[in-house]
């Protein structure tokens, strides 16, 4: 066994450091830096109140702490405490504090069921069954050039950060399994090799959610949504997100075909 | 003689993880970067770049090897580790079992809720969770 540095002269030096030990390994680095100075850093600067009113706005006040949340750098416990301290009444924090809950739940629960990590834990609830879903990745959904602008600039984003707004990772679910059919084990895959805050947990549970087959209906979008949240940071114009320029209701109907009400 | 040994992971990656208090003072902490494991895990290199700057800056070996190799050639008789829900994780603490006695320690709750809680849906989980969840420390003190 040998004992690898921990000293280098500067980050572009570590990087190279990594790149030795893993060639094999896809991509660059992210500009997002691990550690705990960097953790507290962002802690400092967090804005509970303002989470609360703002978190599903691509510009919100998100805090972006889950990768260091992941690999426990910073323990759900003290950046609850820490928001704890940012507002005169815990109410006024809800929402924040709620979505701390959310990890913590996909934690137990996958604590509790190890095997709700790959299964399907329900049927889909979309009029098809798994069988009908396909088992890869496209390459226009790797590159980022599905022809939909939305959805290339929120891929791009994941590759080159490895970080994406939380709405935005739920649209690219709902995206790749119910616009594109294919199973949410690849996309939970593709993520999970991407994300810097990529957990089993979360991250599978949250994909079974947007199929459907770790809730009750589907989760779909539609671009009057995207344009709502994101309308200063991705091109939203119809023409160049054809696939998405919908109502609910078209959406329905063409993505759940089977699940249409007789006449 | 008791030979105590940390190994950490990369879900708990900071110096004050209950690990270190269960751990006798003064105990050896590593971190061991298997190549293997991670061409498992298929992880890209901005993840890893992550994880190894964070390991920087803790007070831990970095040792590069097969985790049950390394494991064996140091032979602790006591072993520390953060728990993990990883399935991968979970199958190499069953090797490693036969090596030292195996302590897992669990992070910090978040809330205090009965092991019992239902975990089927969010909203049922929350109905337990939120009495402790606006709490400092999630109740534990109480």
């Amino acid at each position: 066994m040998r004992q690898l540095q921990k000293k280098f002269d500067d980050r572009n030096h570590l990087i190279a450091h990594v790149k030795s030990l893993a060639p094999w390994a896809e991509g660059a680095s992210s500009h997002i830096e691990g550690g705990r100075q960097k953790a507290e850093s962002k802690l400092s600067t967090i804005d509970p109140i303002g989470y609360c009113e703002t978190r599903n706005f691509g510009d919100g006040k998100i805090t972006k702490l889950s990768p260091y949340i992941y690999h426990g750098i910073l323990s759900l416990n003290e950046v609850r405490n820490y928001a704890l301290t940012k507002c005169g009444d815990p109410a006024e924090i809800t929402k924040f504090i709620q979505e701390l809950g959310w990890r913590d739940f996909w934690q137990r629960a996958l604590f509790a069921h190890p095997n709700w990590a790959w299964n399907d834990i329900e049927d889909y609830k979309t009029g098809f069954t798994a069988d009908d879903y396909a088992d890869q990745l496209p390459h226009d959904l790797v590159e980022g050039k599905t022809g939909v602008a939305c959805i290339d600039t929120f891929i791009k984003e994941l590759m080159h950060t490895g970080y994406i707004h939380n709405h935005a990772r739920m649209y690219l679910a709902s995206y790749v399994i119910h616009f594109r059919r294919i199973k949410w084990q690849v996309g939970a895959r593709w993520f999970l090799k991407h994300l810097l805050d990529g957990d089993l947990a979360s991250n599978n549970l949250s994909w079974q959610w947007v199929a459907s087959t770790f809730s009750n209906k589907p989760y779909i979008f539609n671009l009057e949504n995207v344009h709502k949240y994101f309308e200063t940071l991705v091109d939203t114009s119809p023409n160049s997100n054809k696939a998405l320029s919908a109502t609910y209701e078209e959406l329905q109907a063409r993505l759940f075909p089977n699940l249409r009400v007789a006449p | 003689m008791t030979k105590p040994l940390i190994l950490l992971h990369e879900e708990a990656l900071r110096a004050t993880h209950p690990v270190f208090n269960a751990a006798p003072e003064g105990t050896r902490s590593i971190f061991i970067w298997d190549d293997s494991y991670f061409r498992k895990l298929d992880y890209s290199l901005k993840r890893l770049v992550f994880i190894y700057e964070s390991l920087c800056e803790l007070p831990v070996d970095i040792l590069q090897g097969d985790i049950v190799s390394v494991i064996k050639e140091i032979a602790p008789t006591q072993l520390y580790v953060p728990a993990s829900n990883k399935p991968p994780f979970i199958s190499m603490m069953d090797n490693l079992k036969s090596i030292a006695n195996l302590h897992i320690i669990q992070d910090e709750d978040f809330v205090t809720i009965p092991t019992t809680t239902e975990l089927k849906r969010f909203f049922k989980y929350w109905s337990v969770a939120e009495k402790t969840a606006f709490r400092k420390n999630g109740d534990r003190d109480a």
